[in-house]
């Protein structure tokens, strides 16, 4: 009988031990998405040109993340996070390429790109001058054009390593390719970049 | 083309004009934001409860095939003696008891006659 009693406590004791762990999980979880959900918003915002379409493709990112890798350590969480959303934003695009061909075969022609509204979906103000904000602004815009018209991998590997601020070794995991590719990536793309900027940069 | 300085130029002010776009997220976005965090801690409390259910499932598994195996072992359970077997029914949808039921109105009629005056009409 007490040998029973033994084994019940100590699983209680295990069973604690475990809702502790996993709440702390929780939290750390939590922090991780919160800290995370502004920069990844932004960036797939550049990516598709959609508010609405980022957020959807944020919001998935963040429920697969909780569902299959919670249990990984937290340092691989970023990485791990923005290939998923990587990887959603590609979908995102073959799925865009598959709907534009066949509003093509029926006549209406490619749509979505050009509707994007800059200025319906630009930042509110923030206590600045109408001039200051007017440049800000403009200047926003041309980089948001620019790094959405770079090659799909060049952008990723831009995006990831200048506005996430990942390392190579984390940018190589997110976009799932080597080192040395990632580096090349985002060499082209930073000389692209600046000769698409150009004087508005110096 | 590949001066080192001008690169970091363009990293320097294209990381300072994203943070900036980033902090003055709007207000609805924002709370999109937040549900879609609270649907993924939804997901993962999900994900922990279904673990530890399935940490039973082989003991649950252990236990149903311990019942199945008393239950083969002790035999099959004698069911004739139960309170309602096959011939109940068989009488109740016998042609039979259709005539039974349109006479009812008879039945009941002889139900309420008083059993002294039945007994004078007999």
């Amino acid at each position: 009988m007490s040998t029973c009693t033994g084994v019940f406590a100590v699983s209680c004791i295990r069973e604690q031990r475990t809702g502790a762990k996993a709440l702390q999980r929780e939290r750390q979880l939590n922090q991780f998405l919160t800290e995370v959900e502004r920069r990844a918003l932004r960036i797939a915002e550049i990516a598709v040109r959609d508010r609405d379409e980022a957020l959807d493709l944020v919001q998935d990112a963040m429920i697969k993340l909780a569902r299959n890798y919670a249990e990984r350590p937290e340092g691989e969480w970023a990485p791990l996070f923005y290939r998923i959303l990587q990887n959603g934003v590609r979908d995102w695009h073959r799925r865009q390429k598959v709907k534009n061909r066949v509003m093509v075969w029926f006549g209406r022609g490619a749509s979505g790109e050009d509707d994007y509204d800059v200025t319906a979906n630009a930042p509110d103000l923030a206590g600045r001058s109408p001039d200051v904000e007017l440049q800000t602004h403009e200047a926003m815009q041309r980089l948001e054009v620019s790094v959405h018209e770079l090659p799909g991998r060049q952008r990723e590997a831009f995006m990831l390593r200048t506005f996430e601020g990942l390392d190579v070794a984390g940018t190589a995991v997110a976009m799932g390719c080597s080192e040395g590719s990632v580096k090349t990536h985002y060499s082209r793309a930073v000389h692209r970049l600046r000769e698409k900027l150009g004087d508005h940069w110096q | 083309m590949n001066d080192p300085g001008k690169n970091e130029q363009i990293e320097d002010r294209a990381k300072t004009l994203f943070d900036d776009s980033v902090e003055r997220l709007d207000a609805a976005t924002l709370s999109r934001l937040n549900q879609g965090r609270h649907k993924a801690m939804d997901e993962l409390r999900h994900a922990e409860n279904t673990v530890s259910w399935g940490r039973w499932l082989p003991a649950a598994g252990v236990a149903a095939v311990a019942v199945v195996t008393i239950m083969v072992m002790r035999g099959p359970v004698d069911v004739t003696d139960g309170p309602v077997t096959a011939s109940d029914f068989e009488m109740l949808i016998e042609a039979d008891s259709l005539e039974m039921f349109e006479d009812l109105e008879f039945y009941s009629l002889l139900d309420e006659v008083d059993p002294e005056t039945n007994g004078n009409v007999g």
